[in-house]
């Protein structure tokens, strides 16, 4: 109550966040690395390609030092496969994550593993998606942000027009915000009260916490009584019945 | 429920109807009949904190009688729960009371009700999708400039039975929806912001 905060980042504090995420350059100047908290950027030799963070890139963009390279999953072709996916093939479920980068050892072929060269923990917010060589097909944690931050500032380093890829994202906006508001409903019943979360990004669940948050909540007051009633029932049920069901066990 | 919750104290304030159990003298004046017994079996609306009170309270009696008995209010009454069985949307809950949710949960902790449960969590929670469904369209003023058609549109097909609607909300969903609308207020505010800097 003392801090006015809601929980969870705001979306300024989500979009910070995102800067962190590497994205895929193509120097036009030579740039000697420079460290950083995060450890050292690669040295920037012009026809190769290097990977920064979007904060850093989006400055040596904006100094027309470095082109952007649109990640795969920003591509139309990509984002329409996703709207289909979201609203063709499974109206009910958000569009999966990127998986985790999988590729078979030299030693057992056929046999795909999780790539485990960078850090350990690998896996859906974590992995770098959106450099050039991220799937395309999937939305990575931080699809929205990534992307209205790079047709913003590198519209004109995208395949297309900006405004097309922009239409397309509203699109999809529009289509999970909606399933979001429909997760509401799936609350109804006893028992249906876990709403899948999975592949959502995290404007997303920014935008929709305090929403979610408070149905929640408000269905668990409702709830509460018969709640308190069903454990008593079972209370006494459990002092009266506690013999069968150590027999069970011990039948198994 | 904090001591300092105004929702709390303002829903402690509803009525409820009470049917007096014994007589009480002097008290005769609930009853519009000042100076006279109230008699056992007057049906009178009382706030819920003193219904509370006196529905629990034992009155030291062999046959362990409670001081009163209460009913269901109004807002809860069996007309008001077809019609949330029939459509949620369509109930304009403020008008029962501005505490619905709020009064529900306290006379479900007070008395045995499973189907007003199963009633109030369908009603809240269908409510809720429609409650989002508005805060993201009102105060279109924002999404004016780059909504286009289709956002126009849809506005409009909301529109005049949203106001209804939103009319209609008691406290928790009034709650509900300014949490809802302060989410895509915000990140709408946050897309104006990518294009400046």
């Amino acid at each position: 109550m003392a801090l006015p905060l809601p929980p969870g980042l705001t979306q300024a504090e989500v979009a910070f966040v995102a800067e962190m995420e590497l994205v895929t350059i193509v120097p036009r100047q030579r740039f000697e690395s420079i460290h950083l908290l995060g450890g050292k950027t690669p040295a920037l030799r012009p026809p190769h390609r290097a990977e920064l963070p979007l904060w850093l890139a989006l400055l040596l963009k904006k100094q027309r030092r470095a082109n952007i390279v649109c990640p795969p999953w920003l591509y139309p072709a990509s984002l329409a496969t996703v709207i289909h996916r979201e609203t063709k093939e499974d109206p009910a479920a958000f569009s999966p994550p990127p998986p985790t980068p999988s590729r078979a050892h030299l030693s057992a072929p056929g046999l795909a593993r999780r790539v485990a060269e960078h850090d350990a923990g690998m896996s859906a917010p974590f992995v770098p998606s959106c450099t050039a060589d991220a799937p395309a097909g999937y939305l990575p944690y931080h699809w929205l942000e990534v992307a209205e931050a790079l047709l913003a500032h590198a519209g004109d380093d995208m395949p297309v027009a900006a405004g097309e890829i922009r239409s397309l994202l509203r699109d999809l906006v529009e289509v999970r915000a909606a399933k979001m508001r429909s997760s509401a409903a799936t609350l109804e019943g006893l028992g249906g009260g876990l709403t899948l979360l999975r592949g959502v990004g995290s404007m997303e669940l920014a935008e929709s916490r305090g929403f979610v948050l408070e149905v929640v909540d408000g269905v668990r007051k409702i709830g509460a009584s018969l709640e308190a009633n069903r454990r008593e029932v079972e209370e006494m049920r459990g002092e009266g019945g506690d013999d069968e069901g150590s027999d069970d066990d011990m039948g198994l | 429920m904090s001591y300092y919750d105004i929702d709390s104290i303002l829903t402690d304030a509803e009525k409820i109807p009470c049917t007096f159990q014994l007589d009480v003298p002097e008290l005769g004046y609930l009853d519009n009949q000042p100076g006279q017994t109230l008699k056992t079996g007057t049906k009178i609306l009382l706030p819920l904190w003193i219904a509370e009170m006196l529905a629990i309270a034992n009155t030291g009696d062999i046959d362990n009688k409670s001081f009163v008995d209460f009913d269901l209010p109004s807002a809860l009454g069996n007309d008001v729960q077809q019609a949330l069985k029939a459509d949620p949307r369509a109930v304009p809950l403020r008008d029962q009371s501005a505490h619905f949710y709020a009064l529900a949960t306290h006379m479900m902790d007070l008395s045995d009700e499973p189907q007003l449960s199963a009633t109030l969590r369908r009603t809240f929670v269908t409510r809720a999708a429609e409650i989002s469904l508005h805060a993201r369209k009102v105060g279109g003023g924002v999404g004016k400039g780059k909504g286009g058609a289709s956002e126009e549109a849809s506005n409009i097909g909301v529109g005049g039975a949203g106001e209804e609607f939103l009319r209609g909300l008691e406290e928790w969903e009034r709650k509900l929806f300014r949490k809802a609308h302060d989410g895509s207020k915000a990140a709408k505010e946050w897309m104006e912001t990518v294009k400046k800097h």
